[in-house]
């Protein structure tokens, strides 16, 4: 029961944090490895606001999603949009991704350090629950994760914008044909796609100590509920994300803690082995 | 710096310092070379490059400590990441170009777990020493590293001239030829699939052989020898010197490590603590990995014409 | 006229598909573009629409030089484009895929719509299915659907009737006709050339990206050089 309440925790986290590698992946058709650094970038912003400000956790939350998705609205206007023009090449972008994930990374280093921190926010008992113990926090996360996904369902399924993301996942050049402004449904896809990132981040931070690594060790889960859940097809990641987060957990019955983390790989492996296209396609 | 006895008393100093930037440059010039092999001649997104370097290091050192003979433990070292090799390619060559660089990268990850808690086998956080050198016996200890040196770059010439040849050859041929669209050898019936099979095999078991000399250099390894940066190192590396050029891909090692060496002298001149200026180092290497990629993909000494531009 | 092309030399980066092309559509017509595989009907109307930059020649649309706009510019201006494959978003429903079509409107669409489900009953029928589930006929009639939502005054159709089972196939070329009664200007590269000459006020025959032959449907089908080159006669 504990592992269960542990991996539905960890895995609304990586849920919340893939829908936008997903629809970016998509969309672009380009895996963006920076992805888990803009996790990890807006659980130390809310540090710094939480912490050196001493703001409250709720202001912190907000003023982490700005600051993250501004930093993604300048990286999309000086990095992927130019590069779109100039029609570079799936493997280009992904490598300039992956050296935009080292710069991000090092940033966090070089200006809080390498050593673990956390919130300022008082530490609560854990309730009953079934015999296991849940934290506030944890139901927090939870919620938290749930009622965004319930919005983002919203977005993509009533609004115009929203279903023009979709759109655009499912076949850029014919939306181009019909007349949709691509690059400003890409923004906005960035815009979301990293909100929700930044969201996971500052949830992720209540469960786990903040490091500038979290993101990092965050991505291989990332793309494996991805690619479980089908690349672009939100609902699916959303699905494959709570099956990572659990078998990760689960398997800690078994497997030392230590190998949480191959569980995801392991997992990703025998899916692209067995359908490569991922087991969640008919979630929509 | 007054007189001769001064200046030659720096010179004492720097020569060993030089023959340590030649060797590091040389070890990684190979490891480079197999990265270059998959990703400049081939096209193959490999993320995971360091993990055969360690499995090659490992390998070897601890087979030569359970007894067996130094020339063997190398081949087995060699051999074995060359097989990883093939394991990995299995999943993921069939598929888009960007599911091997994930599962690449994760399994370097899951690698590096691995060598940090299975102690019985790898023994752990604290690494592996006191595994024989080549020749320790023979060579005294202080010409020890210029012997190394020596070694080692006359390794490195072997391997590039058996890949110049190797490219020129109709296999080296077909490999390009699924660099640029893959449709063409296919059509023609070469077995795709197999011949990126073939590539990331020899491109790990080259690896695999810089990992065994990265040990006899370190006379130590551990997982923290191995972190996910050591790819990166690489890919800079040919990206520096002209992605599919092998001879830029060595001037691109000498160039980085000469680097490396740099902020080291500067880092004592600016009061940046010691994890500030690691950070710094890796921030100017995802800079220069992105600016590189944007406006100079081709490199900074490699041909236009070598490059495929378009998908 | 609704559309004039003069002497279009267009086609992929090192490779020229069309070496110099001239048409024109009037108001009102049907006009089809035949011609054996490579002859550059496909690369033509890419290049119309502005999918392709003209390497030169004028492309002129309801009397405005268009050459080389961006395709969601002339999308504003008035000209509908239906790919060959890929004419529809799968994981949205058919009425998504309908008001994607009209995406840039900001009225009321529902007058549109009414008359898409008009022409095509069956997708008012499955409007709330995903376009990835339909059969092929009907996500056809979707990809085209969706190029009505602007009332184009003139629309471009790159192989409407590939792939489609004879009876679907008659039914598609109907169907044109009453999207061309209801005022739209329509240009069709077809390889069923007989069924879209038929259907057709003039026709067009390119042969290696030059024109080789025009004149009316009638006419082309009675050609004899023409049936024997180009429709296997």
């Amino acid at each position: 029961m504990q592992l269960i309440i542990n991996g539905l925790v960890i895995g609304s986290i990586i849920a919340l944090t893939a829908i936008g590698l997903s629809m970016i992946y998509k969309t672009l058709n380009f895996v963006n490895f920076a992805h888990g650094d803009f996790v990890a970038f807006a659980a130390y912003i809310a540090l710094l606001t939480n912490v050196a400000l001493g703001m409250n956790l709720a202001v912190a939350f907000a003023v982490a999603i700005l600051a993250t998705v501004a930093l993604g609205v300048v990286v999309e206007k000086l990095v992927w949009m130019p590069m779109r023009r100039k029609n570079a090449t799936q493997t280009t972008l992904i490598i300039i991704s992956i050296g935009l994930a080292l710069v991000l990374r090092n940033i966090l280093i070089f200006v809080w350090g390498g050593d673990t921190q956390s919130y300022n926010i008082p530490v609560r008992r854990g309730f009953d629950f079934f015999g296991a113990v849940i934290t506030p926090n944890q139901i927090l996360v939870i919620v938290t994760a749930f009622f965004l996904m319930f919005l983002l369902h919203h977005l993509l399924s009533r609004t115009k914008i929203g279903k023009a993301m979709r759109a655009l996942s499912d076949n850029v050049d014919l939306a181009r044909i019909s007349g949709i402004d691509t690059d400003r449904v890409i923004l906005r896809t960035w815009v979301i796609g990293l909100g929700l990132a930044a969201a996971g981040g500052v949830l992720y931070g209540l469960v786990t100590a903040i490091r500038p690594s979290m993101g990092w060790f965050l991505l291989l889960p990332m793309f494996a509920a991805v690619i479980l859940g089908g690349i672009g097809n939100p609902y699916g990641t959303i699905a494959g994300g709570m099956v990572i987060g659990l078998s990760q957990e689960l398997s800690t019955a078994v497997l030392p803690t230590e190998y949480k983390f191959a569980v995801s790989f392991i997992v990703m492996t025998i899916v692209l082995l067995i359908k490569p296209e991922g087991i969640f396609g008919w979630v929509r | 710096m007054t007189g001769l006895t001064g200046s030659a008393g720096c010179f004492d100093a720097i020569l060993p310092y030089i023959v340590t930037i030649l060797l590091i440059s040389s070890i990684y010039a190979i490891f480079a070379l197999g990265l270059n092999l998959e990703w400049g001649f081939t096209g193959l997104l490999n993320f995971g490059h360091v993990a055969f370097f360690a499995i090659g290091a490992y390998t070897t050192v601890l087979l030569d400590l359970w007894g067996c003979p130094l020339v063997l433990s190398i081949i087995a070292g060699v051999a074995l990441a060359g097989f990883f090799g093939f394991l990995l390619g299995i999943p993921t060559l069939r598929l888009r170009a960007d599911y091997l660089a994930i599962v690449t990268i994760g399994f370097s990850e899951v690698l590096r777990f691995i060598l940090l808690n299975e102690e019985w086998l790898t023994r752990g956080p604290f690494g592996v020493y006191g595994f024989e050198r080549p020749f320790q016996d023979v060579i005294p200890y202080q010409y020890y590293n210029t012997f190394l040196l020596i070694l080692y770059v006359a390794i490195l010439v072997a391997i590039y001239a058996s890949l110049e040849r190797l490219m020129h050859s109709p296999w080296g041929r077909v490999l390009k030829s699924i660099r640029e669209d893959e449709s063409v050898p296919s059509a023609l019936g070469k077995n795709v699939f197999w011949y990126k099979i073939q590539s990331l095999m020899l491109g790990s078991a080259i690896a695999g052989l810089a990992g065994a000399l990265l040990a006899f250099y370190l006379q130590y390894v551990s997982p923290a020898t191995f972190k996910p940066i050591e790819t990166f190192h690489a890919w800079i590396i040919i990206i520096l010197g002209g992605t599919a050029s092998n001879r830029g891909t060595i001037v691109g090692a000498l160039i980085l490590w000469t680097f490396f060496s740099g902020t080291k002298f500067i880092s004592r001149l600016v009061p940046l603590e010691s994890h500030q200026m690691g950070a710094f180092r890796m921030i100017v290497i995802g800079l220069l990995l992105m600016l590189l990629m944007m406006y100079k993909p081709e490199g900074i000494f490699g041909k236009k014409e070598e490059l495929a531009l378009s998908d | 006229m609704i559309l004039e092309v003069e002497g279009v030399v267009s086609g992929y980066t090192d490779l020229d598909i069309l070496n110099s092309v001239s048409m024109c559509i009037r108001t009102g017509e049907i006009v089809s573009i035949i011609g054996p595989n490579g002859s550059g009907k496909s690369t033509l109307m890419k290049t119309v629409f502005g999918l392709l930059r003209p390497r030169s020649g004028k492309i002129i649309f309801k009397g405005e030089d268009i050459t080389g706009i961006a395709p969601d510019t002339i999308v504003k201006k008035g000209m509908g484009y239906v790919p060959q494959d890929k004419e529809f978003f799968p994981s949205l429903t058919v009425l998504e895929n309908l008001e994607m079509g009209a995406f840039i409107r900001n009225d009321d669409i529902s007058g549109s719509l009414e008359w898409v489900y008009r022409i095509f009953p069956v997708l008012e029928e499955k409007s709330q299915i995903r376009a990835g589930s339909l059969s092929g006929g009907e996500q056809r009639m979707v990809g085209i659907g969706r190029a009505l939502m602007l009332s184009p005054d003139l629309l471009l159709l790159d192989e409407p009737s590939a792939g489609l089972a004879p009876l679907m196939r008659d039914m598609m070329f109907e169907k044109l006709i009453e999207i061309n009664d209801a005022g739209t200007s329509i240009a069709i590269v077809e390889q069923n050339a007989v069924r879209s000459l038929a259907i057709s006020d003039r026709g067009y025959v390119l042969e290696t990206g030059r024109n080789r032959f025009e004149g009316r449907g009638a006419d082309i089908l009675g050609n004899e050089d023409v049936l024997r080159l180009y429709l296997g006669g």
